[in-house]
């Protein structure tokens, strides 16, 4: 699904290169559930906006479900978002002037899906996250746990075959990060969707299927993970 | 997508009401000013297109030519109107008519002294008027009628029906009503409460009848069967006079209706131009009161960037198109605009009566009128996607990566383009700075410019009803010296004030030939210039030792320009007689105060004067003189009220153009500073939050609040002098050309351009203080947490 061939990156200040990543390459496949792992400044965040999209490679060749992404326009790179890419951020990242179940329904709107099919998918999946109660609050009116279900929440609803997860449970504490976690595991194992992760914590890598371990730029260790959890 | 977009919208505003407050107030303000500017412009444009043929209807002007130019003006003789229905082809309508004048009409003891125009048939004809009683095809034919407009029926009638019931004119005539009109409007140039018969007038002034192709007396105007027939009816028209009386030298020019009231300057024959500078000045001034507006919501919506940003790169990463995103900053401007739009028709509404006041017009907005509804859906789409364009396409720019990272600079590319925005702002303000100062200035100048005569306790009373008879004049005068209230009294045949009695026909030895000179005449009666108190040069004033019939004075402006080396005594020919001049008297001001006094000449007549000069005695009580003043010529002329005027009021209108225009220019340029600096309390709140973390730190570093301050206000007051230094120039360019109209003009000094960079210094760091202050005092942990 995703093959990345000798990503480079890096930032040219007066003359001086300063790498970011280095001959990055890798695959992977539909329904893997992928930690990416390493200390800070390793280039986690930057690899995981490279797979997202958000920023582009300085070399390097990158094939999102067999289509060249380094050639890609605007227009395609949008379609790719509503269909087939979900983001969960950090720092939630949620709109703070919609209620929780409007931010649920924005992607579905740039999908342009129809308005009772949005009703029946937003008040789908309130209810697999348990938030029926909780539709017409604002972010801010919620634990920092809940936005982040929202988030994945967002993320989800318009069905995507891939969640680019940055740090998902950076914010939270230990309880809330569990039970997201298992959140995505279940979301891998039921359905099939790959999950791409950023993480700090062993824990949550031992989730995963996969850990790939960067340092400085450079992928150092590219582990699968025994299923004990 | 599209109600989601408003509702957000709507809950964006909610929560960030001190913007949104300035936002709409600073819209609607603009808007509102605009809108009444334009309001008045188009009331100013429609002067006179009230009538349905308005475009083929024309006033006759006569091109006079003195041999160095040509004079115009709107006057002509009685017998051209019948000429040029009889010989022009492509005429349909032509009417003389007189110019207003006020009358005294009563319904028994009811009376009122108002503006009264004579005119025939025709005249209704081309200017159809409503009729709400009566019948125009018949109208204004018999001798005996008068036509009411609504209000003047209202007065004289009250609640009867006033159709054939009879008015007196001046004490006079007796006329029966035939027809009643509704009221004119304001932004009519013929302005009367009645209409006369021509015929009547004709009566009136039987030396009429023999007056001739050289007696400019009336007002013509025509109407053409369609404009086809312009080209070949202007070609006819043109040369009228030299057919009808060859020895003129006159022209006869078509100028259409509709200009009149715009177009009414000429020179050399031609029209060019007139009022219509003006409307266009405040048709430009409403759409830069716009455009601040405008810039300043521009400038208020980036500074909100930094907040919105995450918004934005959310957006995209869920699937947002870019288009999309403007058209939700789109929506997010209209939506504003809108809601400024209801606060201006609120302003609008409140402040409109008293716009109306200061400016004398009859603005009003007009609901019904789809064409102003048209104008409306026009200027806010305008407004709306000028106000939004620039925030839509900044903010829908921004990369969801950088934004969503934590934000670094994004916004620090936009500064410069805000700092353009307020400087432009400002510009613009402090050029209406110096424009107000220095028509204040002009007109202070031209007000304490000597004016020749000493126009304070100096009254004047109409000379009306039986006061204009044979020898009552004379009576008048020893009564009003024998009451000891006024010190001195003389008859003049024109309000000292007005304009008009002006002729080329004097000539004296040595008049170059083709030398015709244009003379104020006036007629004054014994101790005028005494009473009136100018200086006498030479020679002497009229005065009741002396027959002083064939005398005349000339002003020193006459002596001036006829040459003359010895002026008193000599024979000089007014007309077809000779008269003796006997004293010269130094210029003073009758007409515009702003032009070079004309040449006069005065002639001794003391019946058949318009008005009597009183100077009042300064020693009595002015109301105990005023009560004896009114006793006596009311026990003259018992039938009429007492007219009486202070010269000094009168001087007063002379001014009404330049204060309109004064006004007009303190009011919007307070408007335009006061929207600047909102605009610029947007850019501070922008900096504010911008450089929060700087701050925070030179204060642990130890910089005190004073530091902090004149650190945060060093670069507005930049910003606000560089649109000084721009707008001086612009300024000056604008000063020179309009002071330029003026004979007299105060010179340009340095004050009005002192004042604007003072005025908008001081107004600017008030304005930047507020947010400054805010963001010095602050505790510095509060901004160094979050990082």
């Amino acid at each position: 699904m995703i093959e990345l061939k000798n990503i480079e990156k890096y930032y040219a200040n007066k003359g001086v290169k300063s790498y970011i990543l280095r001959h990055v390459t890798a695959s992977i496949k539909q329904g893997e559930f992928v930690s990416i792992m390493g200390p800070s400044g390793a280039g986690k965040s930057t690899l995981l906006n490279i797979l997202g999209m958000l920023e582009e490679p300085t070399y390097g060749q990158y094939e999102f479900m067999g289509e060249d992404i380094t050639s890609l326009n605007e227009r395609k790179r949008i379609e790719l978002y509503r269909n087939h890419i979900g983001f969960v951020f950090q720092a939630y990242h949620l709109i703070d002037e919609m209620t929780v179940a409007e931010n649920i329904e924005a992607p579905l709107l740039y999908k342009k899906v129809s308005g009772a099919e949005r009703k029946s998918r937003v008040a789908d999946v309130l209810d697999r996250f348990n938030m029926v109660a909780k539709k017409d609050l604002f972010p801010n009116q919620l634990s920092g746990g809940q936005q982040q279900l929202v988030g994945i929440a967002r993320a989800l609803v318009a069905q995507p075959s891939v969640i680019l997860a940055d740090e998902p449970t950076g914010n939270l504490q230990s309880a809330q990060a569990l039970q997201i976690m298992d959140l995505f595991k279940k979301l891998n194992q039921e359905e099939g969707i790959t999950i791409i992760q950023v993480t700090h914590s062993e824990v949550n890598a031992g989730y995963g299927s996969r850990i790939l371990h960067l340092l400085d730029g450079v992928i150092k260790e590219d582990v699968t993970v025994e299923q004990t959890v | 997508m599209f109600r989601l977009n408003l509702k957000i919208a709507l809950r964006n505003l909610w929560k960030n009401k001190s913007f949104t407050l300035i936002n709409i107030g600073g819209l609607s303000i603009g808007l509102a000013s605009c809108m009444i500017l334009l309001l008045y412009v188009k009331y100013e444009w429609g002067y006179d297109k009230q009538f349905t043929n308005y475009k083929n209807t024309y006033i006759i002007y006569t091109n006079h030519d003195t041999g160095t130019d040509k004079t115009s003006y709107a006057w002509t003789p009685a017998l051209l109107a019948p000429e040029l229905k009889a010989k022009i082809p492509g005429v349909k309508y032509a009417s003389h008519s007189s110019y207003p004048e006020a009358h005294l009409i009563g319904n028994g003891e009811n009376s009122f002294k108002t503006n009264a125009v004579f005119a025939d048939n025709d005249f209704l004809k081309m200017l159809d008027y409503k009729f709400l009683q009566g019948n125009p095809d018949q109208a204004l034919q018999k001798v005996n009628t008068v036509i009411l407009t609504a209000t003047l029926a209202k007065r004289l009638f009250g609640n009867e029906d006033p159709i054939n019931r009879s008015v007196k004119l001046d004490n006079q005539d007796v006329l029966k009503v035939e027809a009643v009109i509704a009221d004119l409007p304001k932004n009519s140039s013929i302005q009367f409460e009645y209409l006369l018969p021509w015929v009547l007038f004709e009566n009136k002034n039987p030396w009429m009848k023999d007056a001739g192709w050289q007696a400019m007396i009336c007002l013509t105007m025509l109407q053409l069967d369609d404009e086809k027939t312009f080209g070949a009816a202007s070609q006819l028209i043109k040369s009228i006079y030299e057919r009808s009386d060859p020895k003129s030298g006159n022209e006869a020019l078509l100028h259409p209706l509709s200009k009149w009231h715009l177009y009414a300057d000429f020179q050399n024959g031609k029209s060019v131009g007139g009022k219509i500078s003006q409307v266009k000045t405040f048709f430009l001034l409403a759409f830069c009161i716009l455009l601040i507006a405008c810039v300043n919501f521009m400038n208020l919506s980036t500074a909100k960037s930094e907040k919105r940003a995450k918004e934005v790169g959310v957006r995209k990463v869920i699937g947002s198109t870019r288009k999309m995103l403007i058209a939700q900053f789109i929506v997010e401007s209209f939506l504003l605009t809108i809601l400024g739009l209801i606060l201006a028709f609120i302003l609008i509404e409140a402040s409109i009566p008293y716009f109306n006041q200061l400016l004398n017009t009859d603005l009003i907005i007009d609901y019904t009128d789809w064409t102003s509804w048209t104008a409306l859906m026009v200027l806010t789409l305008f407004t709306g996607l000028i106000a939004g364009s620039y925030p839509a396409f900044f903010l829908s720019s921004f990369e969801p990566v950088k934004v969503l990272k934590g934000f670094g600079k994004a916004g620090g590319s936009s500064l410069p383009v805000r700092k353009i925005l307020v400087v432009f702002q400002f510009v613009f303000a402090a050029c209406l700075i110096i424009c107000t100062t220095v028509i204040y200035q002009q007109i202070n100048y031209i007000k304490d410019k000597p004016i020749g005569y000493n126009k304070d306790n100096l009254m004047e009373i109409n000379l009306v009803g039986a006061l204009q008879g044979e020898g009552k004049f004379k009576l008048l005068k020893e009564q009003l010296l024998k009451t000891g209230s006024v010190t001195s009294v003389a008859s003049f045949s024109r309000s000292i004030n007005r304009m008009g009695q002006r002729a080329f026909n004097i000539s004296w030895p040595g008049k170059p030939k083709n030398g015709d000179i244009l003379f104020n005449y006036r007629f004054a009666g014994y101790d005028f210039i005494k009473t009136i108190d100018a200086g006498i040069i030479m020679g002497r004033d009229f005065s009741a030792n002396f027959n002083d019939e064939k005398n005349v004075l000339l002003n020193q402006t006459a002596v001036k320009v006829m040459g003359l080396k010895h002026p008193v005594g000599s024979m000089i020919k007014w007309g077809d007689g000779n008269v003796t001049i006997v004293g010269v008297v130094k210029d003073f001001v009758i007409e515009s105060p702003f032009e070079k006094t004309l040449p006069m000449i005065i002639g001794h007549n003391d019946n058949n004067s318009a008005v009597a000069v009183l100077r009042l005695s300064p020693d009595q009580n002015l109301s105990n003189s005023i009560a004896q003043i009114d006793a006596v010529v009311n026990g003259i002329n018992p039938g009429f009220p007492v007219e009486r005027k202070f010269v000094n009021d009168n001087f007063e209108e002379k001014f009404n153009n330049e204060k309109q225009l004064g006004i007009v220019a303190n009011w919007f340029g307070g408007f335009a500073i006061f929207i600047s600096c909102l605009g610029l309390l947007g850019l501070a709140l922008y900096m504010a939050e911008q450089r929060k973390k700087e701050i925070s730190i030179r204060k642990v570093l130890g910089a005190s609040n004073i530091n902090i301050l004149s650190l945060l206000n060093k670069d507005f007051i930049k910003l606000v002098a560089i649109a000084n230094l721009i707008a001086f120039p612009a300024a000056y360019v604008i000063v020179s050309k309009w002071l330029s109209n003026y004979d007299f003009r105060v010179p340009i000094t340095l004050i009005p351009f002192c004042a604007a960079l003072l005025i908008s210094l001081v107004i600017a760091s008030l304005t930047v203080s507020i947010q400054s202050v805010k963001v010095a005092k602050s505790n510095p942990v509060d901004a160094l947490k979050y990082e």
